[in-house]
């Protein structure tokens, strides 16, 4: 390297005054440690420029200088710290962040507070829960009562129905049974308009009464249906009327009959009829 | 107490990284005027200058441990903290790059604002600025105080990039001479 010619360049005196980039600037500096008469030359023009810098020398004002003592002496202490200009203190560690989940800042006084205000509060709402469930289940077990008893109803009137079916059934069974022979008894002057029909098997002697317009008995009374047998008066039992009256009523057995007849007796019956008490009578059909 | 005047520069740079406070006072009683004059220079504001010239000093007492003597004297040194700490400052001022790309692309230079703060107290001063040509000191100052690159000189000087060391070169030459004359 031709140092002179180096050293003529300017790069000596670019370099003092901080004039080159970075690389230039460690080449420069290179050569420094590599040949003295650079490094005479650098330190030449170090000593002009800081003449130039002295000749601007201002004496600075008088309140720094005891400021600036004050911080290194206290230089290890917090308050050495804050005196220092901000991007001269130590890095401040940034305090701890409280670890995970959220910072509880209330007093432990107060929680209790808030805690008892909370359960009093979920006690009333328990409590007003508790009433209306109460009436609630007041009128689902009412509900339920009518229900079951509704339902018994049902149940009975079911089987009513099912007996008075089953009854009408053997009514009808009857009625179809050409085995049987149907007499009608009718009412004459004063018992006009009144009716009753036997029906008589006989075969298995058996007699059924259907007391179709008969007026309701005083209550020591009873209607008694006889059978004339070879001109004697034979009985065949007393029936009763009310609700009865509509369906048939199965009478004592009879082996014989000529002529069937009705009339109101005691109650329980007499064992001959009296005559003035005939009510309706009807003669058996060949 | 030891007259401070029998301070060798060895034993200042010991002292300094040995944080010895008496050695940090004489320091800041030497070259407090010239470190201050550097930063007032660069920033161009007394309040800011005061605020760099602490920064620059507690830069000096706390990395005094990475100066290195066979990189140069101590002075030079503490001189290069004080300007990149004043340049520092002024550029997070953002006051530097606003005034420098003003006067980019105005294309002319407010040459007043370069040499202000003259020195009062150092005698011959006026004498060695008024004989520093204009154009020759203004070179040395864009470069060293406000810590403009080539590129940007030669845009401001409006002379060819090539030439910026040369002129660079003459400038402390001249500056020099001058100062021979003192």
């Amino acid at each position: 390297m031709d140092v002179q010619r180096y050293i003529s360049s300017g790069i000596i005196e670019s370099y003092v005054v901080g004039l080159l980039p970075a690389q230039e600037a460690r080449e420069v500096e290179q050569a420094i440690s590599l040949y003295p008469e650079v490094k005479a030359a650098v330190d030449a023009c170090r000593q002009d420029m800081e003449r130039y810098v002295q000749l601007h020398a201002i004496t600075p004002p008088k309140g720094i200088r005891k400021r600036l003592m004050e911080v290194i002496e206290n230089e290890d202490s917090e308050e050495g710290e804050t005196l220092l200009p901000e991007e001269l203190r130590e890095p401040v560690m940034e305090e701890e962040a409280p670890p995970a989940g959220f910072k509880l800042s209330i007093p432990q006084v107060r929680i209790w507070q808030y805690a008892l205000v909370l359960a009093v509060v979920l006690l009333i709402i328990s409590l007003v829960m508790n009433v209306r469930y109460a009436d609630r289940h007041k009128t689902l077990k009412q509900q339920h009562e009518e229900l079951i008893s509704t339902h018994n109803q049902a149940i009975t009137d079911h089987q009513s129905l099912q007996s008075k079916l089953q009854h009408t059934e053997r009514e009808l069974l009857l009625l179809k049974d050409p085995a049987f022979k149907w007499t009608r008894l009718s009412g004459n002057s004063k018992h006009a308009g009144q009716f009753a029909s036997i029906g008589w098997n006989p075969q298995s002697k058996e007699v059924y009464l259907l007391a179709q317009s008969l007026p309701e008995p005083a209550a020591d009374q009873q209607y008694q249906l006889w059978a004339m047998v070879n001109g004697k008066p034979v009985d065949a039992g007393v029936f009763e009327m009310g609700p009865q009256h509509t369906t048939l009523q199965k009478m004592k057995d009879l082996a014989a009959a000529q002529v069937f007849f009705i009339t109101l007796e005691k109650k329980g019956g007499n064992a001959s009829p009296t005559p003035d008490q005939l009510f309706v009578s009807g003669k058996v059909n060949g | 107490m030891r007259p401070s005047l029998t301070y060798t520069e060895a034993e200042l740079v010991q002292g300094l990284k040995a944080r010895d406070e008496k050695v940090f006072s004489y320091l800041y009683d030497h070259y407090s005027p010239a470190l201050y004059g550097v930063a007032l220079k660069v920033v161009n504001d007394e309040n800011i200058a005061v605020d760099a010239l602490q920064e620059i000093f507690l830069k000096i007492w706390r990395s005094a441990e990475r100066y290195d003597p066979d990189k140069g004297r101590l002075f030079t040194w503490m001189l290069n903290i004080a300007r990149n700490t004043a340049i520092d400052t002024l550029r997070s001022r953002a006051h530097k790059l606003d005034q420098k790309m003003q006067e980019l692309s105005n294309g002319t230079l407010q040459w007043e604002k370069l040499s202000v703060q003259q020195s009062v107290d150092h005698l011959g001063l006026s004498k060695v600025l008024d004989q520093l040509n204009k154009e020759q000191r203004v070179i040395i100052d864009l470069a060293y105080y406000r810590g403009c690159t080539q590129d940007e000189i030669a845009k401001l000087l409006d002379i060819p990039l090539g030439t910026v060391k040369t002129r660079m070169r003459n400038a402390i030459i001249q500056l020099r001479n001058l100062l021979k004359q003192v």
